[in-house]
């Protein structure tokens, strides 16, 4: 098959020549190597060698004759080899640029380097002027180590809005759980009524935020539900009621729910417990002291009976009237409000049910007490009227399981259904 | 004495050449003159002072041992027993010359201008010892074996080349000759014909490696027949025919004819350094024998035949060195060292992260002051 | 305004330093007559005559040890190894001395010499021609080490390390030899040595490359851009002192760092730049300081070699990785 075979660029970019000589002859047979013609470029005067054997069919070109680089040199009869594959052998592998191949004993160099073309060339280097990058400062980015970004990331915060406190103004994990969002710009107020209204926060109000969010932030949230029929409970109750009343103290349920959950708490540590986490251990409390969440006027305070478990109902009835006062009198010492082990949240006073109540951290459990109800109960397969108290156990699920968290609840619930178990178990 | 005078030096280099075998030697082991034609151009005077060097170079050396030993200073090479080549370099090189040592060629040094200060500073591990203020045109120490063989040739060619009249000399042991760095540099230096004389001390050991084993060539000082310079071999003991092979190779050199390779036979009557024990690889016997040609012994012999010197003087004299030496090592021991110069003269502006460093290092040092 | 490649470039700078200082000299195998190898040092001897252009024997530990000789006795040589691989008989010489003598003379002797050096790959020669050992010299105290990565940038830097009174070891990345042209102005220009230049500025991703690299680097910004990453590509040139700051000053602000090298991995320059990111802006940090280095291997012969040249492809690869971490 013929195929036509084009002046190839021999290198160092060229893009012409001139034919100086032709070596063969229409009908010739040349060996793949022969060379065909002597060519000369502005750099080399050179013989192009046949890259195939065959007979030359056509040349193209007279001497003397200036040809440019793919312009076609001569046709060659291929013996043996069909039309498609001859096209293909006669089209040089397209090289990226030009490629100069210099053998060692040409040079001296080894290798082959690429040439660039005349056509593109660099612009001079702007060297000395300024850097690309010097721009005026944009918004200053956080300084953080990784760990510290990770947690940002984890929170959903970005981490250049966090004020950081650390050592040359890092943001250390500590700021990063501290913060908290700006408010939102309040809308526009107009002429007429406004519809927004501004109170700046107490401090009452900003503990408590930060209380809260710790506590969700740390503890693992998990809350048990059930309700007891406390018919005996209240008839005991009647029944003191009168002479607590001569010692000028009110009895309400709360005592006896306070011993219950201590009761309760003796046989389950793990509820009267903290978790430390920096020195890789748990705290179990072998003291009971139990705090009383009490609806202040300006918020949540949470009062604290201390050693619950060696004081008498009387002694307690009489404690949480006089914290309950001083709490509405905002009058509670900081001695009155540390150290609690346990909490209890009575929102039935309020009229509430049940109710997901949030731990106070560092602690390990809180109990919501919810209005004591008349409901019909089964009792001995006898649909009767029951009185029913609703409880509402959050515990740190880090701490206490599922199991656990029922047991103690069975525990504080039989004591309350049955109040000569405190005495007798 | 005949007209020895009258015979151009050249013929020294031709008849004592490379390939000719022989040994130029004038005085015997006692210092008795055996060859008075090639005896060099030098004044008594001149050979007085020339002995002098070579008792203080003497002394100077047993007290550097002496204070390693004493922990006062840092592994030493010792120079005992090659003190007269040294000294001969030194009555024929030039103010302007450059020395080009390797670092057993005490008596070269001093004759150059260095003191037993810088002396005592570099082995005592300070590197102001390398400075050599007071030594123009010297370089220091060259620890890795005949590497500065190629330095010499550099300077040789810059000489030629700033069309000045200097030479260099330079200095090598037999060990040193297996170099690569010894072939190329004469190698160079022949083709540059430049002006550089090559003194080998043939101390024969290459700490225990004997010179016999070091080539399989009938001497070194034939060697130089491959670079097409001239070389002589000369006993290196012995002063006189050492002052006459420098001279010749110095107006070889300097007249623009090109190198010279000088094979001076010498040998190390002391340890390689203070930590080698000579008695694992040789014998006292040998010792002995080369105790015999010690060239301090032999150039005496010569001054007391000739009337030249009066052995009454050696004992106050080397007293009076002794104190002068002490008085440099006590100076060296008060040398302070200080810390920035660990850092400031890596470049001719120290660059930032090495200034960080010797800054991060001061503070854990005022840190742990702080500690005390 | 002349329009030069690499080589012309580094002619360019020779002859300007010739004419310039007499104690300039230019010497090594095959430079004089021929004009070397490369024709890099061509016409020089014909210009400047046969003793300040001259070829040597075929010995490069005399060829060094010989200049450090005129370095003390005043001259300024700057001598060619004709190619990196061949420099290591040269390196007794280059660190018991070269980088040395100042030190050890506590500044007496300076050493003003520049060992100049075509190094690199990617161009299908035999054995021992596609060495980049940079790493080796920067790790010996006492030397500066450059590579330029233009025509433009090769003057500069060649004319600065000829003047520098420190040892600098000027490596030609011979890949781009004659593969870049360039407007380079007449005359003495000069490029600070020990300063590096910000190519082009980025927000997303700084990456630090020298020598033949930087161009395949620019073609993977190209890729870069349009998957919406902005690179800050950083040129080192001097290779030792590293130019601490810009790098940090440009990780400070994206958080993110790429170097991209040619030579061994282990010891490598880029784990030398990826400790500086370490110290100088750990808690800029978004992502793992990253290299982008060369196999732990002989540089593969012509048939492989290609496996090992990073290409664009492959850089705009670890771009990504960086940017999406």
């Amino acid at each position: 098959m013929r195929f036509v075979f084009n002046f190839p660029d021999i290198g160092e970019g060229i893009s012409e020549g001139k034919i100086l000589q032709w070596y063969v002859e229409k009908g010739q047979q040349v060996e793949a190597g022969d060379a065909l013609v002597q060519m000369e470029t502005d750099k080399v005067v050179a013989d192009i060698p046949s890259p195939r054997a065959g007979v030359i069919v056509a040349r193209f070109g007279k001497e003397g004759e200036t040809i440019n680089v793919d312009d076609p040199l001569v046709e060659i009869e291929i013996e043996g080899v069909d039309g498609e594959e001859a096209r293909d052998v006669a089209r040089e592998k397209p090289r990226p640029k030009s490629e100069e191949q210099v053998e060692e004993k040409g040079f001296g160099v080894v290798g082959t380097l690429e040439v660039a073309g005349d056509a593109a060339h660099l612009p001079a280097s702007d060297e000395g002027a300024p850097e690309p990058s010097a721009r005026p400062e944009r918004r200053r980015k956080a300084l953080a180590t990784p760990v510290a970004r990770a947690m940002a990331r984890e929170m959903g915060l970005d981490i250049d809005d966090i004020r950081g406190t650390g050592p040359g103004g890092r943001v250390t994990k500590d700021d990063i759980r501290k913060h908290h969002p700006a408010p939102a710009e309040p809308a526009a107020t107009t002429v007429a009524a406004p519809r927004v209204e501004h109170e700046p926060l107490s401090q009452i109000r900003k503990a408590i935020a930060r209380n809260m969010i710790q506590s969700k932030h740390n503890a693992a949230h998990m809350t048990v539900i059930d309700e007891v029929e406390i018919s005996e409970l209240i008839a005991l109750r009647e029944r003191y009621k009168a002479e607590f009343e001569a010692g000028s103290v009110k009895l309400t349920f709360l005592p006896f729910i306070l011993k219950a959950v201590t009761k309760a708490l003796q046989r389950h540590k793990s509820l009267n417990s903290e978790m430390d986490m920096d020195n890789n251990r748990m705290i179990y409390k072998k003291y009971y002291n139990i705090g009383i969440a009490v609806d202040a006027p300006d918020g949540l305070v949470v009062p604290v009976i201390r050693d619950v478990d060696r004081l008498s109902f009387m002694e307690i009835a009489r404690q949480l009237a006089e914290l309950a006062e001083r709490a509405r009198e905002r009058k509670l010492s900081m001695d009155q409000l540390k150290d609690g082990t346990f909490t209890v949240t009575n929102y039935g006073a309020l009229g509430g049910r049940f109710g997901i109540p949030v731990i106070n951290y560092p602690q390990t459990a809180i109990l919501g007490v919810g209005r004591i109800e008349k409901k019909p109960v089964v009792k001995d397969d006898q649909i009767v009227v029951g009185r029913t108290l609703p409880l509402s156990m959050s515990v740190d699920h880090r701490i206490v399981d599922g199991g656990e968290a029922t047991r103690f609840l069975n525990d504080v619930m039989r004591f309350l259904a049955d109040p000569a178990s405190m005495l007798i178990l | 004495m005949n007209s020895s005078k009258t015979k151009p030096k050249r013929a020294l280099l031709d008849e004592y050449g490379a390939t000719s075998g022989k040994m130029l030697q004038i005085l015997d082991y006692e210092g008795k003159v055996i060859q008075a034609e090639r005896l060099p151009k030098l004044s008594p005077e001149e050979i007085v002072t020339a002995y002098k060097n070579m008792l203080y170079a003497r002394t100077a050396d047993q007290m550097a041992v002496s204070y390693q030993r004493q922990g006062r200073m840092y592994t030493y090479p010792p120079n005992f027993g090659q003190e007269a080549i040294g000294v001969a370099v030194g009555t024929v090189m030039r103010d302007e010359d450059w020395l080009v040592p390797a670092y057993r060629e005490l008596s070269a040094w001093l004759a150059k201008g260095a003191t037993m200060k810088d002396i005592f500073l570099y082995f005592g591990g300070h590197e102001d010892g390398s400075v050599l203020g007071s030594a123009r045109n010297m370089l220091p120490s060259a620890v890795p074996i005949a590497s500065q063989l190629p330095h010499a040739a550099g300077i040789g060619y810059a000489l030629k080349y700033q069309g000045k009249k200097d030479i260099v000399f330079t200095f090598v042991g037999d060990g040193g000759t297996s170099q690569g760095d010894f072939h190329e540099a004469l190698n160079f230096a022949g083709v540059w014909r430049a002006p550089v004389v090559f003194v080998i001390q043939n101390n024969q050991y290459a700490i225990s490696h004997p010179r016999a084993h070091q080539t399989a060539a009938q001497s070194l000082a034939v060697k130089a027949e491959g670079y097409g310079i001239p070389g002589i071999q000369v006993d290196g003991n012995d002063y006189l025919a050492m002052v006459a092979a420098v001279q010749a190779a110095d107006e070889h050199a300097r007249s623009g004819e090109g190198p010279v390779l000088i094979e001076a036979v010498t040998y190390r009557r002391g340890a390689h350094t203070t930590s080698d024990d000579p008695g694992r690889y040789r014998t006292e016997e040998e010792e002995q024998k080369w105790a015999e040609r010690d060239p301090l012994k032999r150039l005496k012999g010569y001054l007391l035949d000739h009337q030249l010197w009066d052995v009454a003087e050696e004992e106050p004299l080397i007293s009076q060195y002794k104190k002068e030496i002490d008085q440099q090592f006590t100076e060296m021991e008060n040398h302070p060292y200080e810390l920035t110069d660990i850092f400031v003269h890596h470049y001719a502006d120290m660059p930032d992260d090495l200034k960080q460093q010797m800054v991060a290092y001061e503070k854990f040092l005022n840190w742990k002051e702080s500690q005390q | 305004m002349n329009i030069m490649n690499m080589v012309q470039a580094v002619n360019d700078a020779l002859d300007i330093m010739l004419a310039q200082d007499k104690n300039v000299l230019v010497f090594g195998e095959d430079v004089g007559v021929e004009g070397g190898v490369f024709r890099v040092t061509e016409g020089l001897q014909q210009k400047y005559g046969a003793d300040r252009v001259f070829d040597t024997p075929l010995a490069e530990s005399g060829i060094v040890g010989t200049a450090v000789g005129m370095c003390v006795a005043g001259l300024r040589p700057v001598v060619e190894m004709q190619f990196s691989g061949f420099v290591y008989p040269a390196f007794n010489q280059i660190i018991s001395h070269v980088a040395r003598m100042r030190n050890r003379t506590r500044g007496r002797y300076a050493i003003p010499m520049v060992i100049r050096m075509p190094y690199g790959g990617f161009i299908r020669a035999i054995e021992h021609h596609s060495e980049s050992m940079e790493a080796l010299f920067v790790h010996i105290p006492g030397l500066k080490v450059v590579i330029p990565s233009t025509p433009y940038d090769a003057k500069g830097l060649l004319i600065s390390a000829i003047e520098s009174d420190d040892p600098v070891i000027f490596m030609e990345p011979k890949r781009l030899y004659r593969a870049i042209k360039q407007e380079v102005p007449e005359g003495r220009i000069t490029i600070p040595l020990g300063k590096a230049k910000v190519l082009a500025a980025g927000e997303h991703v700084t990456v630090v490359s020298y020598g033949a690299l930087v161009r395949e680097v620019q073609k993977a910004m190209s890729l870069a851009k349009k998957a919406g990453i902005s690179v800050e590509l950083i040129d080192l040139r001097t290779i030792y002192p590293i130019d601490r700051e810009t790098i940090a000053r440009s990780v400070q602000k994206t958080g993110r760092f790429l170097a991209v090298t040619e030579g061994p991995r282990t010891a490598g320059m880029g784990a030398e730049l990826m400790s500086i990111v370490n110290e100088e802006a750990f808690l800029s940090l978004e992502a793992p300081p990253t290299r982008l280095a060369g196999f732990d291997t002989v540089p593969p012969l012509a048939r492989g070699e290609h496996h090992y040249h990073h290409s664009p492809e492959r850089i705009f690869y670890e771009i990504r990785k960086l940017a999406e971490y």
